[in-house]
């Protein structure tokens, strides 16, 4: 009886620890290639918002852009809509925060 | 004190006087009353300067190399003509075109000179009054180009040709070239966001970036010519080179053990501890893309994921079907130790003379079919008879940006520790030497002594 109360007593502590760590875990990180369908540069131009279009799934996913370089790129049209662009972004409190955004072009 | 501040306020006026006077570029009136038409309105103060542009490697992508081995003599060779597995075609057998429609019916655009600084309308390389006005001065000079004005389209003859900016705002805004006027180019090369090279030039990565320097600090053109280094893979030059050594002495360190090994060990070697980028490509299979087209087979990585191979090179190239890399031997005199990003790729190969065969990459772009491309490339290149066999080629390149931060460059036991990151034996030192090279003993008591000072 004791051995299987400790069993219980065990597996509450790891579902506890499991949801705890989960909740400070750092962010999920993804990938996908997608269309851009627009771009909207924040006012002071510290930030930007693009809506990819992903090419697998169809599904529109909005990416937050903070990184100077890429925003140097849409503000210069270097990526514009209609792009196709591979992106990295971690998954973070329902906003997915740009890692990698770059055009799958080159030559 | 009342004298240091007066030089300190005067100084700082001069310091704005000429940044404001740096800006403003002299011709700026000009431009604002008569537009911008092109290298036409340049020439009114830089007389001569587009065709001097036409024999520059960036017009030509090509050039005589003296550094390789197995090239026809009188021959040039760069992006227009090589055929090596990073890119397997090259601007004349995938000029810009309009890519055959995919099983989806889509088409596009695609061809290796898109880079190349005119408008297409004529082939890289050509010369005459035509070519010199199709330049594109404004896409290396101006800092408020419009990008989205530069893309393909089909003109009225059916030839696919490269918009440009040639708006006055563009025009009005010229000056050295920035980072970022190279970089729209030079990071999309062998296929993708900084495949080909592998380095990153932002000031996170490289300390020269985050020095404040741009790539013309260092590659500092006098008439349009760029120094260049002697990188195994970079063929075409200007006739002008460049080192590390033409900002930092021969005795760059505060350390007289550090000083003593640029006699053998080039600067690189421990201060571009990684790159990244492509380091495997398959050209016989291309791998169909969720848009319908297709794209060689890739394998990549990060900028800052791939560990170099270390090889000694005495700045002259070994250059056969299979290989491209590094001559040089630790007992020539001549080499020191490198690093580079060893790179492997599949092509075809023709089986009748040993060759690698070239690409056109338009049928395979559309539907996969690679022998395809290979047969369209041979007959471009006037190649009568091809039996194509798949092959491997494998081509380093060296690794000469992306500068680390000191605090991440290589110290003493990066190298000289028994699993350190330098093969002693593979680079011509006898079980003896490579024992004593890999002992502690040679850096006990430095790395002893560094430990307990940061301690």
């Amino acid at each position: 009886m004791n051995k299987l109360f400790s069993v219980v007593i065990l597996l509450a502590v790891m579902a506890v620890s499991n949801l705890v760590l989960a909740g400070s875990a750092s962010a999920e990180e993804m990938k996908m290639v997608g269309e851009i369908s627009k771009i909207t540069l924040a006012g002071d131009g510290t930030s930007a918002t693009a809506i990819l279009k992903d090419t697998k799934t169809g599904e529109s996913v909005t990416i937050e852009v903070t990184d100077e370089m890429t925003l140097d790129k849409f503000k210069d049209k270097r990526i514009v809509e209609g792009d196709e662009i591979r992106c990295k972004f971690d998954k973070d409190d329902g906003k997915n925060k740009s890692k990698r955004f770059v055009k799958t072009a080159g030559c | 004190m009342i004298v240091t501040r007066y030089v300190a306020a005067f100084l700082g006026v001069m310091l704005i006087v000429a940044t404001s006077y740096a800006k403003e570029h002299e011709g700026s009136e000009y431009i604002k009353e008569n537009g911008y038409e092109g290298p036409k309105t340049c020439e009114e103060c830089h007389p001569g300067t587009a065709k001097a542009f036409l024999e520059t490697v960036h017009w030509k992508h090509a050039s005589k190399v003296d550094h390789v081995d197995n090239l026809k003599a009188g021959q040039e060779y760069g992006m227009k003509n090589r055929i090596y597995t990073m890119c397997n075609a090259n601007d004349i057998v995938n000029n810009l075109k309009e890519i055959p429609p995919n099983e989806a019916g889509k088409t596009k655009f695609s061809g290796c000179n898109t880079c190349h600084p005119g408008d297409q309308s004529v082939e890289v390389g050509a010369t005459g009054p035509e070519a010199e006005e199709t330049i594109d001065c404004l896409i290396c000079h101006s800092s408020k180009y419009d990008f989205s004005k530069r893309k393909a389209v089909k003109a009225k003859d059916g030839k696919i040709i490269m918009t440009q900016d040639r708006s006055t705002e563009a025009a009005l805004n010229v000056g050295r070239p920035s980072t970022k006027n190279c970089m729209v180019c030079h990071e999309s090369a062998g296929g993708g966001a900084l495949f080909k090279r592998g380095f990153s030039m932002t000031k996170e990565a490289d300390v020269h970036a985050a020095k404040g320097l741009v790539c013309v600090d260092c590659h500092e053109a006098k008439g349009h010519l760029f120094p260049s280094g002697k990188d195994p893979n970079n063929w075409a030059n200007d006739g002008v080179y460049m080192t590390c050594s033409g900002c930092h002495t021969d005795k760059p360190h505060k350390d007289d053990d550090y000083n003593r090994h640029t006699t053998n060990i080039a600067c690189q070697t421990c201060h571009i501890p990684k790159t990244g980028g492509a380091f495997a490509k398959d050209f016989t299979k291309w791998t169909k893309l969720s848009n319908g087209f297709y794209e060689p087979s890739t394998l990549k990585k990060e900028v800052n994921e791939t560990t170099p191979v270390y090889a000694w090179y005495n700045l002259t190239v070994s250059n056969t079907p299979h290989f491209i890399g590094p001559k040089g031997s630790r007992s020539d005199g001549k080499s020191k130790i490198y690093p580079f990003k060893v790179y492997q790729g599949k092509a075809y190969y023709n089986k009748v003379d040993g060759q690698l065969l070239s690409m056109d990459f338009a049928e395979p772009m559309a539907t996969g079919d690679t022998l395809a491309g290979v047969t369209c490339a041979a007959k471009t290149l006037g190649i009568e008879k091809i039996e194509p066999v798949p092959g491997w080629q494998t081509t380093y390149f060296g690794s000469n940006h992306q500068v680390a931060p000191k605090n991440k460059a290589l110290t003493c036991a990066n190298c000289h520790a028994i699993n350190g990151i330098l093969n002693f034996k593979a680079l011509g030192y006898n079980d003896k030497e490579a024992e004593k090279l890999t002992s502690p003993a040679i850096y006990f008591d430095k790395v002893f002594k560094i430990q307990q000072e940061n301690e």
